[in-house]
């Protein structure tokens, strides 16, 4: 066969060609095909030395700035459904939050779902740091201390769910891509394992934190924060033994009444000397997303703020004539502040929650972002220590504290000695002296045993032996296919 | 092919009239020479009657009357083929002739013996033998117009051109020879050249279609040759329809193929090939232009579109492998031809309005329902009316220009375009402005080299509005507040008790976005042909992509919900480039009855993408010259920088082998390694075959003259799909810049945070696609009416959910990601086409497609093995749910059972226990009969997944008019109204809720009152609505000028048209568009069809001209 010489070249330039294009291309595949995800950190690198185990901590208090922590959730659930709010803004708006406020919400309400969802979110940051912390080699004491505030934290956010729901999934480790579908879907505790909880960690945190911080560190988790927590704990569980020495030791750390009452709740008065616990909140310019509490904006006055969680009428008549704990408490339409703010006069609200005013003008990054939530202060010591005092028969030291507090509000002393007469004098002032601050009211209803009566004197619906809890959202029992049970009634 | 180009002119003349005299002679000599003994025998003379009798038989009489042995070879000449003949004293020779020239036999004699054979193969001596005489003639097409492109080819040779611009050519060519004509779309033709000089051919459209060749995955192949389902649609079918992305035009001409549209300018439509296949993330298919894989063909002019391929089944898309499960369509873009310049312009001018607009109440029958809602006269009922829909959308125009030229030599062909689209939105301030350039050749190196690129560059520019939020905004906003106030300001819902609203007006005049892309996607290739039957490709495709968008919002105070203390100034740069270097070895040859090509592959693909966002504040507005990051406050300055990168290696190989044009058969692998997954498990095996059997091609099937195509095929495959997300099964971490709100604050001061908030997916694999096919493809009455039948069964295994997770987990997302779930689509295509050429003037045809599918899950890994999904963003309501045994995504809920008319009712009923619940809420029905209405009380209310698709396309052609009518729909499908049930409060209502509530006793047993909330806002019936619907989706309408007129103006050709596209839709359903694709806010096909976007449809009338220089 007589095949011409430039078949034969382009016959083997073609092998050729195909086999070293086909070679070289296979011969890369492996390093080829390792790519790591882009601009992200892996897990694996993270937890590996002090500054993350920092980091770590530090997500935690920024956690509790969020949205359900800190604006409607919490706000709807522990405050609306008390005597002492009303939903406020106007009549239409967010008009979906007036079922917290005649007890007419469902187990499909999804800011009772935002709530619980919230709070586990703190648990699992908590969580990792307890998990992924005590490997890391670093400065002992400071990995004690960390360990110790996310203990602290870790039982906070289980109070609330605890005293919001009663039994509530206990989750101590994190879970991962490798947990169980057991240990992803737990059952609900019961109660008493959830306080169990709590109480061993706030023992162990406040054996741990220190008393006081240096000026960086402002804000983090102290022994009297971790103490104070655990005498309200007891107090919730009627522990009264507890609650009193605890709040003792509190008392004896060194805090002291701030003297002006309404001061403290401006932002000059963040972390005073009666200050225990609070939710740190600062503008910060060019990191709107960092400045991201809402608790201000919800309930600033409109049009400045969103004007929601209002003070109700029956609150403003709680309060005695001459009270200075009134004016500090509540905003009314058409006023001018001293700080020469004007609520307008055509305010579509009597009334705005002024312990979350911020005076001037809106922010850059909105209404309010440089105010602290309150959680913990000596005021609220002083009436833990003394209703355990009365329940102990120990009257003179529950008048003494409770004169304290008012006579700060510029209030006579009371004198009665008859503890169930005492008994409701202290819960009177408990609810005006923390009213609108950190969402008490209504759990303090229910402890009290007195939820039914109060509320439906109130117009609401609250059914007793249901509402004392709230429902496990509906979604939850959906999502862990019936796992989680239903609260009774709902 | 011999060329006499090396010789003067006149010695051309000279030498080939010489050439002439001397072939005439050798013929003559040879003639004579053999005239002896073979003249005697060739002159005997025979008397024949034979009909319907073979050959063989038919010889061996003529054997018997001459005393002549014929030899010849059975097979070769087909001697069992009938003939009929009569012959009435005869010479042997005129018998001969006349049997055997048909039959394309030839005979030689020798001595007392007759040689039958086949013409001989001519071997290149005799393509340059002396007899070869220059033809020229010209190719006109059914309309007499000549054809350019045309492919001219001496019969059984390589010796071959192509028509010029005018359809005339000219080559060398034995004079006795045969020319064979063909074109794509086209009959081919044989013509004898019986030693004329001047050959002129009018070619027939092709109806058949059956000869057609259609791209497939690597190469082409001959529509009748294809085991798969692939669906092919021409270029000329999208110039009809004048739409801006031809994705779009598709819709309603494919059967299997559900396209819903999205009418926002430089939007691209959804396309989904049989049914959700997918579960998470963006179930489209897989593009291909010209080779390189893209992400959506926006980008692209249709104009310039010569066909697109969707390529349906596993036999088909399987060499596509781990990309392949959502379908492919496959886009050649149209290549230059040899021939004089063809230059033509294309361009449209037209208008868009919208349709279908609901009719929302009034601001007195807004304030009616205001005050029956809060039992209070919150409202005065005489205020003034805002129409929203009215103050943001309007008549948008649209103006499209194409020019484009292509022409070429036999070495070098070329095309290059360029195009310029403006469009308007409907909604005021949005308009979209696109350029486009193409430029293609390809470069005939050697006989056997041959190398090309493509390179298509847009740019895009546009001013945007905010569409998620604007038609949201005017469908809730009161009418009762103006666009301005008296005072010269926006109206304020301020100044009324019902909420925060924004001004839509507002809305759209604080919004300043603008971007602009810049879009490269370009492929080079080379391929050699070498020891005959193979051919080495390798092509390099290119896909480079830049773009900027900047979003400035000013210091502004609007109203009270809508003020900015501060300006904002983000802006935005990203890149992402991909390059796919692909090199495949084919082997084609055909032996005899056997026909094999063979494909090997190897590709190797980067993608890669970074983006820039930086923001800064107190940036001031002088003109759009000072909006740079640079001139604003340094310590609000932040930046983001997302990117993404992943990479692909693979192996394939593809056999198609095909027995005597009859059985057929297709096998296909693909081996596929993704950086998306960990090393571990990281390739994949997808492997395909296809059959078919060309039962018309077989005698007892011929033999019943009934069908002219009958085509039974059959195919199976695996296919792989891992659009998800890169490196999903790796756990990350919220830290840095990524995650600010972890942002811990002490002292005052700001301290970076980071923690584990989110759970790894579980991604063990890719979502693999099991696919069986059965197709029938037929062809009746010369072909003019056709028929395909598929039916398909896919299972879509290991399916990528996202299923939530138990909040007691605490991680930010709900939700996590893995191999979850198994679902299936099975159902029924079916395509009927009539084409009739009635006369030479009057044409028509007519189609036909439909679909079924039913979808259904078979399997949930998901803690309860059910997914509650299509969350609305108020209530905590869930409308969905996904489980084994229903399709993906059914709405769930109560059904409704009337509306309580009175308080005692209430009281009666199961729902006694709802608090708060009064006269003018749903009764809902007690399902299980426990006497209380709880969650156990729920069932299927409806299913988002389309059953039927359909579409009708007409086409009239009479003269120089012509016609194209285009009608597309969709059945049994089912569509959650949530607009009607997602109310914060004071939301506004349509004019059918306020013609129809419950307003007191015995208004109304359908419709709630106005106060609906609490339970009423549970998914349930009510909601659910039926999602049909019938659409004139395009009309047009054409004049071609005649031929004597257009000539005059010195134009090829010149045509005028008028279109209409979506004039009509027809539906009950009592949103603003039927085609409801994903609930906004929300990803994957477990919330489809849950209406909260409710953006209207529009209609375009367009007025065009098409014109060839």
């Amino acid at each position: 066969m007589n095949i011409p010489s430039s078949f034969v070249k382009r016959g083997i330039a073609g092998v050729l060609g195909t086999a070293i294009l086909f070679g070289g291309l296979a011969a890369c595949k492996d390093s080829f095909l390792d790519v790591a995800p882009q601009g992200q950190q892996e897990a694996t690198a993270f937890f590996t030395n002090q500054a993350q185990a920092v980091q770590g901590v530090n997500s935690i208090y920024a956690n509790l700035r969020a949205w359900p922590l800190a604006a409607f959730a919490y706000l709807a659930v522990t405050t609306l459904t008390s005597d002492d709010a009303d939903k406020g803004s106007t009549t239409g708006d967010a008009s979906f939050l007036n079922e917290f406020d005649t007890f007419t919400f469902t187990s499909a309400q999804t800011t009772i779902e935002s709530y619980w969802n919230g709070q586990y979110q703190g648990i699992n940051l908590c969580n990792q740091v307890l998990a992924n912390v005590p490997p890391i080699n670093m400065d002992g004491n400071l990995k004690n201390r960390l360990l110790a505030e996310a203990k602290f934290l870790r039982a906070f956010h289980y109070f609330n769910l605890v005293r919001a729901f009663g039994g509530v999934p206990l989750v101590v480790t994190p879970s991962s891509v490798n947990s169980t579908p057991e240990q992803l879907n737990p059952v609900r505790a019961t109660k008493e394992e959830i306080y169990t909880q709590i109480v061993t960690d706030l023992t162990e945190s406040s054996a741990v934190l220190p008393n006081t911080y240096g000026s960086t560190d402002v804000g983090r988790a102290t022994k009297g924060a971790a103490l104070a927590l655990l005498a309200k704990v007891r107090m919730y569980q009627q522990q009264w033994n507890d609650a009193l020495s605890l709040s003792e030791q509190v008392m004896a750390l060194g805090y002291s009444l701030a003297p002006d009452y309404e001061a403290m709740f401006r932002v000059a008065g963040e972390n005073n000397s009666e200050s225990i616990f609070e939710v740190q909140a600062q503008e910060i310019q060019g990191n709107c997303d960092a400045s991201n509490s809402q608790w201000a904006e919800v309930q600033g006055f409109r049009p400045n703020g969103w004007g929601f969680f209002i003070p109700t009428a029956d609150l403003v008549a709680a309060f005695e004539p001459g009270d200075k704990r009134l004016p500090a408490t509540v905003l009314y339409r058409g006023q001018t502040t001293a700080q020469g703010d004007k609520i307008p006069d055509n305010a579509p609200n009597p009334y705005y929650n002024k312990k979350a005013y911020v005076p001037g003008p809106v922010g850059a990054c909105g209404y309010g972002k440089n105010q602290n939530i309150r959680i913990l202060r000596l005021g609220e010591i002083l009436l833990i220590n003394a209703e355990a005092a009365n329940e102990l028969g120990q009257t003179a030291k529950a008048l003494a504290d409770v004169n304290r507090v008012r006579v700060r509000a510029g209030l006579a002393p009371i004198t009665t000695t008859d503890k169930t007469a005492l008994r409701n004098r202290i819960w009177q002032e408990r609810r005006v002296e923390l009213a609108l601050e950190n969402g008490d009211r209504f759990f303090d209803l229910v402890r009290q045993g007195r939820a039914g009566t109060v509320l439906r004197a109130q117009g609401k619906l609250f059914v007793d032996g249901k509402n004392e809890v709230f429902p496990i959202p509906q979604n939850q029992i959906n999502i862990t296919g019936g796992v989680l049970t239903q609260n009774p009634g709902y | 092919m011999k060329n006499f180009s090396h010789f003067p002119p006149i010695w051309r003349l000279v030498r080939l009239g010489m050439l002439q005299v001397l072939l005439s002679c050798t013929l003559v000599g040879i003639a004579s020479a053999r005239s002896g003994m073979a003249q005697a025998i060739l002159e005997r003379k025979i008397t024949l009657q034979v009909e319907g009798q073979t050959i063989k038989a038919t010889l061996s009489q003529i054997a018997k009357q001459t005393d002549i042995r014929f030899v010849y070879s059975q097979q070769l000449i087909g001697a069992e083929r009938k003939v009929t003949l009569r012959a009435q004293n005869e010479p042997l020779a005129s018998v001969l002739d006349e049997l055997l020239a048909p039959l394309k036999i030839q005979y030689e004699v020798s001595e007392d013996r007759v040689v039958l054979r086949l013409p001989s193969k001519p071997t290149s001596a005799n393509v340059s033998a002396p007899q070869d005489i220059t033809v020229t003639g010209r190719v006109l097409d059914d309309k007499g117009e000549g054809l350019p492109g045309v492919n001219v080819v001496v019969k059984g040779t390589t010796n071959g051109t192509q028509t010029g611009g005018d359809g005339s050519y000219t080559l060398t060519a034995p004079d006795q020879g045969t020319l064979v004509f063909s074109f794509v779309g086209f009959n081919p033709q044989e013509v004898a050249i019986a030693g004329r000089t001047a050959v002129n051919v009018t070619l027939a459209p092709d109806t058949k279609t059956l000869n057609e060749v259609v791209v497939v995955g690597y190469g082409t192949q001959q529509k009748r040759d294809v085991t798969g389902s692939i669906a092919s649609v021409k270029g000329d079918v999208l110039v009809n329809q004048a739409s801006q992305n031809a994705v779009s035009s598709l819709q309603g001409k494919v059967a299997g193929v559900q396209i819903t549209n999205n009418g926002q300018p430089g939007s691209s439509p959804q396309i989904r090939i049989r049914g959700t296949g997918s579960v998470l993330g963006d179930p489209s298919p897989l593009y291909v232009v010209d080779g390189t894989f893209v992400d959506d063909i926006s980008f692209l002019n249709q104009d310039d579109i010569a066909s697109i391929e969707i390529l349906k089944d596993a036999s088909s898309a399987a060499i596509y492998g781990v990309r392949a499960a959502n379908g492919v369509v496959l886009v050649t873009t149209k290549r230059g031809k040899a021939g004089t310049p063809r230059i033509n312009y294309n361009g449209f001018v037209g208008v868009q309005s919208v349709t279908n607009k609901v009719k929302m109440a009034s601001a007195s029958e807004y304030a009616t329902l205001i005050n029956e809602r809060n039992a209070a006269q919150t409202l005065a009922t005489n205020l003034p009316s805002t129409d929203w829909f009215e103050e943001i959308s309007r008549t948008a125009s649209v103006h499209n220009h194409q020019l484009s030229m292509s022409g070429g030599s036999e070495k070098v062909t070329y095309s290059v375009s360029g195009s310029y689209l403006k469009q308007q939105g409907i909604v005021k301030n949005n308009d979209y402005e696109r350029i486009t350039a193409r430029l293609q050749t390809d470069y005939n190196a050697t006989d056997h080299i041959k190398i090309g690129y493509s390179a298509a560059f847009t740019n895009t520019r546009s001013n945007d509005v905010p569409a998620d939020q604007i038609f949201y905004q005017a469908f809730i906003t009161p009418p009762v507040l103006p666009v301005f106030k008296a005072n010269g300001n926006y109206g304020d819902s301020f100044d009324y008790p019902l909420g925060n609203f924004a001004n839509p007006r507002a809305t759209l005049a604080r919004y300043n976005q603008r971007s602009n892309n810049q879009r490269l996607v370009s492929n080079v290739y080379a391929s050699i042909n070498f020891l005959k039957d193979f051919t080495f490709r390798s092509s390099l495709g290119i896909n480079y992509g830049v773009g900027q968008y900047r979003n400035y919002q000013a210091k502004d105070s609007l109203t009270t919900t809508q003020f900015r203390q501060r300006s904002s100034l983000t802006s935005s740069n990203r890149k992402d480039s991909r390059w796919l270097w692909e090199n495949t070895l084919t082997y084609d040859k055909a032996l005899g009855d056997h026909r094999i090509t063979g494909l090997l592959g190897i590709s190797a693909q980067r993608d890669q993408y970074n983006q820039i966002i930086g923001s800064i504040n107190d940036v001031p507005y002088y003109s759009e010259s000072s909006l740079y990051l640079g001139l604003g406050d340094p310590t609000t300055a932040r930046i983001e920088t997302p990117a993404d990168k992943y990479t692909f290696a693979s192996y394939f190989g593809r056999v198609n082998y095909a027995f005597k044009d009859r059985y057929l058969l297709t096998a296909t692998l693909r081996f596929d390694g993704s950086s998306k997954f960990s090393s571990a498990n990281r390739f994949g095996i997808f492997p395909s075959v296809g059959a078919g059997w060309v039962l018309s091609e077989e005698e007892f099937i011929r033999d019943l003259g009934v069908f002219d195509l009958l085509k039974l095929r059959g195919s199976w495959g695996r296919l792989g799909n891992n659009n998800i997300p890169s490196n999903i099964a790796v756990q990350t971490v919220a830290v840095g810049a990524g995650a600010p709100y972890y942002t811990g604050i002490f002292g005052g001061q700001p301290y970076f945070g980071g923690n584990i908030n989110s759970l790894a997916a579980r991604v063990l694999d890719w979502e693999t696609t099991d696919e069986t096919d059965i197709g029938l493809d037929l062809g009746f009455l010369e072909n003019r009416l056709t028929a395909e039948v598929d039916f398909y069964n896919r299972r879509t295994n290991q399916a990528i959910f996202d299923i939530p997770v138990p909040g007691s987990n605490g991680f930010q997302d709900p939700t996590t990601r893995g191999n979850y779930a198994s679902l299936r689509n099975r159902g029924v295509e079916l395509s009927v086409r009539w084409n009739n050429q009635v006369s030479e003037k009057f044409s028509y045809n007519v189609g036909f497609n439909t679909n079924y599918n039913q979808n259904k899950i078979l399997d949930v890994d998901a803690i309860g093995a059910q997914i509650y999904a299509g969350n609305l963003p108020v209530g905590g309501v869930q409308t969905t749910l996904t489980r084994p045994g229903l399709p993906i995504g059914s709405f769930y809920g109560y059904v409704v059972d009337g509306i309580f008319q009175t308080q005692d009712e209430i009281n009666a009923s199961a729902q006694r226990t709802v608090a708060g619940l009064k006269p003018g809420s749903f009764r809902y029905r007690d399902l299980n009969g426990d006497g209380v209405i709880d969650a156990a009380d729920r069932q299927v209310i409806g299913n988002p997944n389309p059953r039927f698709n359909y579409g009708v396309n007409l086409g009239f052609r009479y003269g120089s008019f012509d016609v194209a009518l285009d009608v597309q729909g969709v059945a049994g499908v089912d569509i959650y109204n949530a607009n009607k049930g997602v109310r914060y409060g004071s939301e506004n209502f349509t004019k059918d809720f306020f013609d129809n509530r419950w307003n007191g006793p015995g208004t109304s047993n359908e419709y709630p009152s106005a106060a609906l909330g609490g339970t009423d806002l549970n998914a349930n019936t009510w909601y659910v609505e039926k999602g049909d619907y019938i659409r004139l989706r395009n009309v047009q309408i054409g004049y071609n000028l005649p031929k004597t007129v257009v000539s005059t103006l010195r134009l090829q050709g010149l045509r005028f048209y008028a279109n209409a596209q979506n004039p009509v839709t027809w539906f009950s359903y009592k949103g603003f568009t039927p085609e409801v694709g994903q609930l906004r806010g929300s990803t994957g096909a477990t919330s489809a069809g849950v209406d909260l976007n409710v953006y209207p449809l529009s209609a375009t009338y367009n007025f065009g001209v098409n014109v060839t220089f």
